[in-house]
């Protein structure tokens, strides 16, 4: 299975397409999308690129077992999560970047 | 340090309007993302895996305390309180957002800094030796000339489109700690046979996926000469470099394909034609940047030697910072001394805003107002008079700062990695932290001595991993990571490149696979005064590769 992953343009954060067209921060919500599904997918690309704000449009793969989601790149894991790095502050890893209140796009 | 004049404000003013226009208009959509990409990158501003990353310039590693303050403000205001310095001796911010990019460029520019020419295929900013114009071994303060080339580069009409991206280093001393032989045009110091003082020059140098010591085009080109001849290697280089692959676009590859004699010989008839031309630099005006870097006001102190051993039986981890973070100063009574962003367990280079304004106070107090940035992601108060030097520390240990491992196994140069990075293939900030908290016993690391790891997360090579003593470069292998170890490599004078010294290792491995090279080097080595590179050269690969692999 596949799915689109970019940043967003204002915050940069990693985003997902989602089943509704949405661009969300949420990895498990990403769409799935099948190999026979290719032409949906890069309709959804184009749409996407014509909104002008998601940036590095990305397919990337993920493997379903036992109903979860796994992305197969470790780069597409930590994008998902965050760094794994212990923060400078406190030891505890990065939150990832979130969007601002007007990052949200759809196509 | 250098001051800007009415041209260099007006310059940094005027770009920072010109991008602040740039970005108003990528937000409202007048621009597409092809359309700024280049603009945005022109300006340091890279998009990696999490967030827009900022690269800072600081021009040869110098700093004053109202900058650091400065970076420290737009770390706690625009980013997540703290900032990465890099090995480019530069400061990068891993979360700013678009909107605000303009806004920390005018911060930046009310500071005399800015973000130009820290990305792009131009040349970038010019690096330098951290104990510059302080250094008890220097022939010259190489700033000056670095401040010329600085001026010279900036926004060159012939240079901002290079076939790839250009790295300038120089070094004043004739112990290289700025890696020059490492870099696409590399400077060196020196006198000729009259006293004279001028500059070897080394060409095609560099890292990445095709590491290369560079060589020597040049044995001696005086000051009056060097903007001419650098800009006749420059043109030479944007003639014939390759802009047709861009792994082999460098200029190493250039005098790698095509030999030195050839490239030295465009290149002297180039210098020919422009020699005594307009980039003819008068003495005057090498005078008048010179003078920006004339030496502080330092009291005339007596010498002063610091009764370490006394100080082991009093305060061990003193005595230690003690022994490992000071460098000789030209000045009597006065030291350099190194601020290690290397805790154990932190990530390299990493300094939060409040550590900033801590440091930026103790160069305003303790080191005549200077702070340097080093190559290998640390910090220096070059001015420092030894009788200082406790009332420093005290602070530095308030601050979680006086860690005192310079130059040891612990003091680890790593670039982000794909925790951060679009291009890494492999973490390295976690391997570098775990490493680190494998040898974290002070004993443990002065028992081993001179030992620089240095970590990237790919082929670019951004940790310097091919100069590492051990270097440790991380590579996708079926969707995880595998970390190839080398041996070897030596960023200093006596230049080396690191040999990959077998199978690479799981990353849980890397650490014990370290330990067993460690234990072998402490095992085999003639005495405790034979570092760890020096042993490795007079045993070579053998008995490291039969630790780690055995016989078969």
């Amino acid at each position: 299975m596949e799915i689109l992953v970019g940043n967003e343009l204002t915050s940069g954060a990693a985003v997902y397409l989602d089943a509704h067209d949405n661009w969300v921060e949420d990895f498990y919500a990403a769409r799935l999308f099948a190999k026979e599904e290719a032409e949906l997918r890069d309709a959804a690309i184009a749409s996407s690129k014509a909104t002008g704000r998601i940036l590095g449009i990305e397919i990337e793969a993920v493997t379903v077992k036992d109903g979860e989601r796994v992305a197969d790149r470790m780069r597409e894991k930590i994008r998902a999560k965050g760094p794994t790095t212990k923060s400078i502050f406190d030891g505890e890893v990065f939150d990832r970047q979130h969007l601002n209140e007007d990052g949200h796009v759809s196509i | 340090m250098y001051r800007y004049d009415e041209f260099d404000a007006a310059f940094v003013r005027e770009r920072t309007a010109q991008f602040a226009n740039q970005v108003e208009r990528r937000l409202i959509g007048e621009i597409s993302e092809d359309q700024f990409r280049p603009l945005r990158l022109m300006n340091g501003l890279y998009l990696q895996l999490h967030a827009y990353m900022l690269r800072v310039a600081v021009p040869y590693g110098t700093l004053n305390s109202k900058q650091m303050h400065k970076l420290a403000h737009i770390a706690r205001v625009y980013d997540r309180g703290y900032g990465h310095f890099t090995t480019r001796q530069n400061i990068q911010y891993n979360w700013p957002k678009l909107k605000d990019i303009p806004l920390i460029l005018g911060e930046l520019a009310s500071v005399e800094m800015h973000a130009i020419q820290t990305s792009g295929n131009c040349i970038r900013n010019v690096t330098t030796d951290q104990f510059a114009g302080a250094a008890q071994d220097e022939i010259i303060d190489p700033r000056p000339v670095g401040e010329i080339l600085r001026q010279w580069s900036s926004l060159h009409p012939e240079f901002s489109y290079l076939p790839r991206k250009f790295k300038i280093a120089l070094t004043g001393a004739p112990n290289d700690r700025a890696a020059i032989r490492f870099h696409d045009i590399g400077l060196q110091a020196v006198t000729n046979g009259t006293g004279e003082i001028g500059w070897e020059v080394w060409v095609g140098g560099g890292l990445g996926r095709t590491p290369m010591i560079g060589k020597m085009m040049n044995s001696f080109v005086p000051n009056e000469h060097l903007l001419a001849y650098l800009e006749s290697i420059m043109r030479v280089y944007n003639r014939y470099g390759r802009r047709d692959n861009k792994y082999k676009a460098r200029i190493k590859i250039l005098v790698h394909e095509e030999g030195l004699e050839t490239i030295k010989g465009q290149v002297e008839a180039e210098f020919a034609e422009v020699r005594g031309g307009v980039l003819t630099l008068p003495q005057a005006e090498l005078d008048r940047i010179t003078a920006y870097f004339a030496p502080p006001e330092f009291k005339q102190l007596a010498a002063r030697k610091i009764d370490i051993e006394r100080e082991k039986i009093l305060d061990p981890l003193y005595a230690r910072w003690l022994e490992n973070n000071l460098n000789p100063h030209m000045q009597p009574g006065y030291t350099s001394l190194t601020i290690s962003l290397k805790p154990i367990d932190k990530a390299p280079g990493d300094a939060t805003a409040d550590q900033m304004d801590v440091i930026a106070d103790l160069a305003a107090r303790y080191s005549f107002d200077e702070l340097r940035v080093t190559h290998e992601q640390n910090l220096v108060l070059p001015h420092v008079a030894i009788s200082d030097l406790r009332a420093v520390y005290d602070a530095l240990v308030a601050a979680e700062l006086a860690e005192g491992n310079t130059g040891l196994i612990t003091d680890i140069i790593c670039c982000p990695g794909m925790d951060f990075c679009a291009l890494a293939t492999a973490r390295s900030i976690p391997i570098a932290q775990a490493i680190s908290v494998k040898f974290q016993k002070p004993e443990r690391q002065a028992e081993i001595g001179d030992l620089k790891i240095k970590i990237s997360g790919c082929i670019n090579a951004c940790g310097h991993h091919h100069v590492g003593h051990i270097g440790i470069l991380g590579v996708e292998k079926k969707g995880g990571e595998l970390y190839q170890i080398t041996l070897g490599g030596d960023a200093t004078e006596h230049a080396s490149v690191g040999k990959i010294i077998g199978p690479g290792f799981e990353a849980e491995q890397v650490p014990d696979a370290i330990e067993t090279l460690v234990d072998t080097y402490l095992a085999k080595r003639e005495s405790a005064e034979e570092s760890f590179i020096s042993a490795y050269r007079r045993l070579g690969e053998a008995p490291f590769k039969e630790a780690l692999y055995g016989n078969a």
